[in-house]
């Protein structure tokens, strides 16, 4: 087998800790082989990239999403953010020189999955204008709109946290961590992530459904378990190489 | 562990907003002068914007409180009433939606 030139670049797909091997019959981006680079007590798969930007198609997003999955089986994976390609040099310098932070990382994901919840609402109707005195200006008439807007605005706020608060209580004690994203103003008003310890997943599951019950009005998506794409905090280490087609 | 599971009885409606929040992201970037121009129109007219609104939410805060006389309201009414207008004809004249005037902060959401 001929030697990979140094500075070859590796297409990095995640962090592991407590994995010997990987599934030999896992392909990663471009069909690559993917392989097991341990550095100091840390694995990180990765693949050789003969390229220096990593195109950003259908396939590619699939085979980055299916090299980390392939280990969810075995330990929870610090993902990398797609397109992170680096040369092992830099990769071993990383890794070194950030053990303890992400020794910290693995601990708060440790024996844990992402579950992820999005809730569409029907968005609350806006006011009726209140009947204005013929008197009053144009610019009067304008503020006293934009006021009822405010109001609107408020009030829309107020009810999408209200649903963000009743989520939080369905899931207490069941979530180590979450990462909640509201929009008062969008269809799309909350997309929750929650860190779940896999032991806890079917009753997390069980809660939620019963929740939904309750809720009629809403409108749910409930999936998972994925790898803590949420929660691994270390996508913007490194600079990600897209490819401009 | 299981393969990933997807429950949801409202497979369309989902798939329509997922798709609105994907059709947000540029899928390559364009470095023109065109684009550039367009770029930074984008991000300074976003900045008036949520200045605008700013100054809209304090002035129906002051509307509200009861200082301001009635003439005074009448005349901030109306100078927002402008800045809108105005802020509207620069949106048109450099391509831009209302959607476009935003940003995106990460793991704070959006600006605006």
């Amino acid at each position: 087998m001929a030697a990979r030139p140094p500075n070859m670049k590796l297409y990095s797909y995640c962090m592991v800790e407590e994995l010997n091997s990987v599934d030999t019959q896992i392909r990663g981006i471009s069909d690559a082989p993917v392989r097991l680079l341990n550095v100091d007590d840390l694995g990180v798969l990765v693949s050789d990239s003969p390229s220096d930007t990593v195109p950003i198609t259908r396939d590619n997003a699939f085979a980055h999403a299916a090299v980390i999955r392939s280990v969810l089986d075995r330990t929870t994976p610090l993902p990398f953010r797609f397109g992170t390609l680096v040369t092992e040099q830099q990769l071993t310098s990383y890794i070194s020189s950030r053990k303890p932070a992400l020794q910290t990382n693995f601990a708060a994901v440790r024996n844990c999955v992402e579950m992820s919840v999005k809730i569409i609402w029907q968005l609350p109707m806006a006011q009726a204008p209140d009947t204005q005195p013929l008197t009053q200006g144009v610019g009067t008439t304008f503020l006293a709109q934009k006021r009822r807007e405010l109001a609107g605005d408020e009030r829309r706020s107020a009810q999408a946290e209200e649903i963000a608060t009743w989520l939080k209580e369905t899931v207490t004690g069941l979530t180590r961590d979450e990462r909640v994203t509201v929009r008062p103003a969008q269809k799309l008003v909350l997309s929750a992530a929650h860190l779940v310890e896999r032991p806890a997943v079917p009753e997390y599951r069980e809660k939620l459904a019963t929740a939904r019950q309750a809720r009629p009005e809403l409108h749910f998506l409930l999936s998972g378990p994925w790898p803590p794409y949420s929660f691994a905090n270390i996508e913007l280490e490194f600079k990600t190489q897209f490819g401009v087609s | 562990m299981a393969d990933p599971e997807i429950e949801t009885s409202h497979v369309e409606e989902f798939v329509e907003q997922l798709r609105c929040v994907t059709d947000t992201l540029p899928s390559r970037i364009n470095i023109d002068a065109q684009s550039v121009e367009q770029g930074l129109a984008k991000l300074v007219l976003t900045l008036i914007e949520f200045i605008r609104r700013l100054l809209e939410k304090q002035a129906v805060r002051r509307m509200e409180g009861g200082d301001l006389s009635p003439e005074q309201i009448e005349e901030l009414g109306l100078a927002l009433m402008k800045l809108e207008a105005k802020l509207q004809e620069l949106k048109v004249q450099f391509g831009l939606a209302d959607e476009d005037l935003n940003l995106d902060l990460g793991p704070i959401g959006r600006l605006i």
